[in-house]
């Protein structure tokens, strides 16, 4: 009960600092949150600002089209390299290795192949979010216990019976969090994509504002777009939630 | 040789607040220790025999009653007095056997290489000559045990108090440190406090064993164990006690168990 | 969209690429040495600030209840969104960089330095303080050496995180750094000089890890 209380109270507080110090200050650099709703109401009245609702359409199919290259792309591979030994033992090194690379620096060669439309935010966006859904079905299947696999094949599973019937299942909880990971990256890998250079979308709209110093407005749109995420992955973790109590 | 210190624990109770309420865990439990005896504190499972040690150890306060150690009522832990040996060895995996060893010395500010004198002598009668620069990932469960008991026994205290030190070890390994601590016990006129739901080792090793009851805990009876080391389990007295002991166990756990529904 | 149209423009030949490593280099070690100062500034910032932060969270479960929603919540969001408005307070350049790779590279500091703090093993507490240790001696001797892991551990995943910071405000803001670099030669169409940076880069952020992994491991032997 208490802590429900001074997390509330914690929240209350950031907000007044935060007013506070957003009066004292420039009011074109630092935009409380009182200003946020009536220029949010600016935003969606397409006021001054290109029409939001387009933009976000394009950023949504975008955001789509790279999740679901990237869960194909992922699950593929992973599957390659999990099953297949050898090729997982050659291939596994240059995977950690890229992962020690900070994925932004892909970024500049992709607008260079793609252009500035879609398909570089789109292939950002798969480059991202690939790596969380393989390397959740590399240890999917490196943490079922092989008790189970000698129990089913003891019993007279053929190997197509134990992937579906014993492997699946008991990769279930560990694939959904790859899963989980792997949305979130694509979502940032697109906004990324479309905050560093894009005729259309989100992030486009988003620079066009902070070009144009519309600090309320651009503020509004962060705000937006920043609950829009955590309301997803805050989807996804119920979703998660409710696949563990399945027992994977 | 260590001379032990006399433990007298005076109607002594505990309660712990929980989500669903107080619960007691001790209801007046009032004991006296010899000096250099060797008691057995047996019961079922959450009869409050860890807690009633804990209170001994200085490490939880009773509600009620109080606790004197050599005549002197006890406020909080006592490193001159009391050294304890849990289940867990927790050995800190950054130190090597020989620094765990000197742990409790480093603590009073005993020079480095009188620790090192110290702790050797300790771990070699236990046989761990040449394991003292080991860490306790590269030592087996018996001797991370072995390692903490040398830790306590570095302390040189008149009182050791043992909450079943032995019951993460397989059954071997078990047999074994109980042979050995009876050797210890031997060399040393140490107090020792042994909590234990093995009636086993209770006779073997104790020359007293209380038992407890369930929850809330109070001591049910006291039985002598008059029986000279090395003991035989298979002697009528032995097997006569151990019948004793059940009987009166049995109740208690059954107890325990109707209560946990 | 451009889709499949391969020339030479888009995939150069390795020969060009090594030429223009050679050029590139050249003229991108003082971008490298920009990029990599901001980096550190930044790390040494987050590090300095998150490595206590996560220790007092990870150390009293009240703080920790309240506080560590708001932490992963806002790790969650993708810290992109406010880099243009960081960028209109410091202006185009070195402290955006700097303060970018902070803002990143904090978070996992925080949540990796608090779970390691929670998930020191309270019986060793119980040991130390059952043989008369005092606050002090308790802090020092147990919690310090007990939570060294996880602070290794959390120095290492954040080297990344503010290189990639201190990259995305060069992207977005910068005038100098490797980052800026990269994407000017990407809006030039200049393929092998875009390799060329982003293989140095990339050479960068790997040596940087591997550094750190030995570190780690030298550190940790009785792991």
């Amino acid at each position: 009960m208490k802590i429900w209380l001074w997390r509330a109270l914690v929240l209350l507080a950031a907000l007044v600092l935060w007013e506070a110090a957003a009066r004292m200050l420039n009011p074109i650099l630092y935009v409380g949150p009182s200003r946020l709703p009536a220029a949010l109401g600016r935003v969606l009245a397409t006021r001054d600002l290109p029409p939001l609702a387009d933009h976000v359409w394009l950023t949504l199919a975008e955001i789509a089209a790279a999740y679901a290259l990237a869960v194909a792309g992922g699950l593929w591979v992973g599957f390659l390299l999990g099953l297949r030994k050898t090729l997982g033992r050659i291939y596994e090194p240059l995977l950690a290795a890229l992962y020690a690379v900070p994925s932004v620096v892909w970024y500049p060669s992709l607008m260079l192949f793609f252009g500035l439309g879609p398909a570089s935010k789109i292939a950002f966006g798969v480059l991202l979010g690939f790596f969380p859904v393989t390397l959740a079905v590399l240890a999917g299947i490196r943490q079922v216990p092989a008790t189970l696999i000698t129990v089913a094949e003891s019993m007279g599973a053929g190997s197509w019976t134990v992937f579906r019937k014993v492997m699946l299942p008991a990769m279930a909880s560990t694939m959904v969090g790859g899963l989980r990971t792997g949305l979130a990256l694509s979502v940032v890998g697109v906004l990324v994509g479309e905050l560093l250079g894009a005729r259309a979308g989100l992030g486009y709209v988003i620079n066009y504002a902070y070009g144009l110093m519309m600090t309320a407005e651009y503020a509004a749109l962060v705000v937006l777009v920043a609950a829009a995420v955590l309301l997803l992955d805050g989807a996804g973790s119920l979703f998660e939630a409710r696949g563990k109590r399945g027992g994977g | 040789m260590i001379a032990g210190a006399p433990i007298v624990v005076d109607g002594v109770s505990k309660r712990y607040e929980t989500p669903s309420g107080p619960v007691a865990a001790v209801d007046g439990v009032s004991l006296t220790v010899r000096p250099g005896e060797f008691i057995s504190l047996l019961g079922p499972s959450g009869c409050g025999k860890s807690t009633v040690l804990g209170m001994v150890g200085g490490l939880v306060r009773p509600d009620v009653g109080r606790i004197l150690i050599d005549g002197d009522p006890i406020s909080g832990p006592n490193p001159k007095k009391v050294a304890l040996v849990f289940q867990d060895p927790g050995l800190f995996p950054w130190r090597t056997a020989l620094d765990n060893v000197g742990f409790g010395l480093e603590l009073s500010g005993v020079t480095a290489t009188r620790r090192r004198e110290i702790a050797l002598g300790l771990l070699e009668p236990m046989g761990l000559k040449g394991f003292e620069a080991k860490y306790p990932r590269e030592l087996s469960g018996g001797m991370r045990q072995r390692v903490a008991i040398a830790r306590a026994l570095a302390l040189d205290t008149p009182i050791l108090l043992m909450d079943e030190p032995f019951g993460a070890l397989d059954e071997q390994t078990r047999l074994l440190m109980g042979e050995w601590l009876v050797e210890i016990r031997r060399r040393t006129a140490r107090t020792i406090v042994f909590v234990t739901h093995s009636l086993y080792e209770a006779i073997a090793l104790s020359d007293r064993i209380a038992v407890m009851t369930a929850r809330p805990g109070r001591i049910k009876d006291v039985l002598d164990v008059p029986l000279p080391y090395p003991r035989a389990l298979d002697a009528p007295e032995a097997v006569d006690l151990h019948a004793k002991l059940w009987a009166q166990l049995r109740e208690e756990s059954l107890r325990a168990m109707d209560g946990q529904r | 969209m451009r889709w499949g149209v391969l020339d030479a423009v888009f995939i150069p030949p390795p020969s060009a690429v090594v030429r223009a490593l050679g050029w590139t280099a050249a003229d991108a070690l003082p971008r490298l040495g920009d990029t990599l100062v901001k980096t550190l500034l930044g790390y040494v910032l987050a590090v300095g600030v998150g490595v206590p932060a996560g220790l007092v969270l990870g150390s009293r479960p009240i703080a920790h209840a309240v506080a560590m929603p708001y932490v992963v919540a806002l790790y969650g969001i993708p810290k992109i969104l406010i880099l243009p408005w960081i960028a209109l307070i410091f202006g185009i350049g070195f402290s955006t960089a700097a303060l970018s790779a902070a803002v990143f590279a904090i978070f996992p500091v925080v949540v990796l330095v608090a779970a390691g703090t929670r998930d020191v093993d309270p019986n060793m507490v119980t040991v130390a303080v059952s043989m008369g240790a005092s606050r002090a001696q308790v802090g020092r001797k147990v919690l310090l050496p007990a939570v060294l892991p996880s602070v290794v551990t959390a120095m290492r995943v954040a080297m990344v995180f503010a290189l990639l910071g201190a990259l995305l405000a060069e992207m977005l803001a910068g005038n100098r750094g490797m980052g800026f670099q990269m994407q000017r030669m990407a809006l030039a169409f200049r393929a092998p000089e875009l390799f060329a940076a982003t293989a140095i880069v990339s050479v960068l952020s790997i040596s940087a890890v591997l550094f750190l992994e030995h570190l780690n491991r030298r550190l940790g032997r009785w792991r």
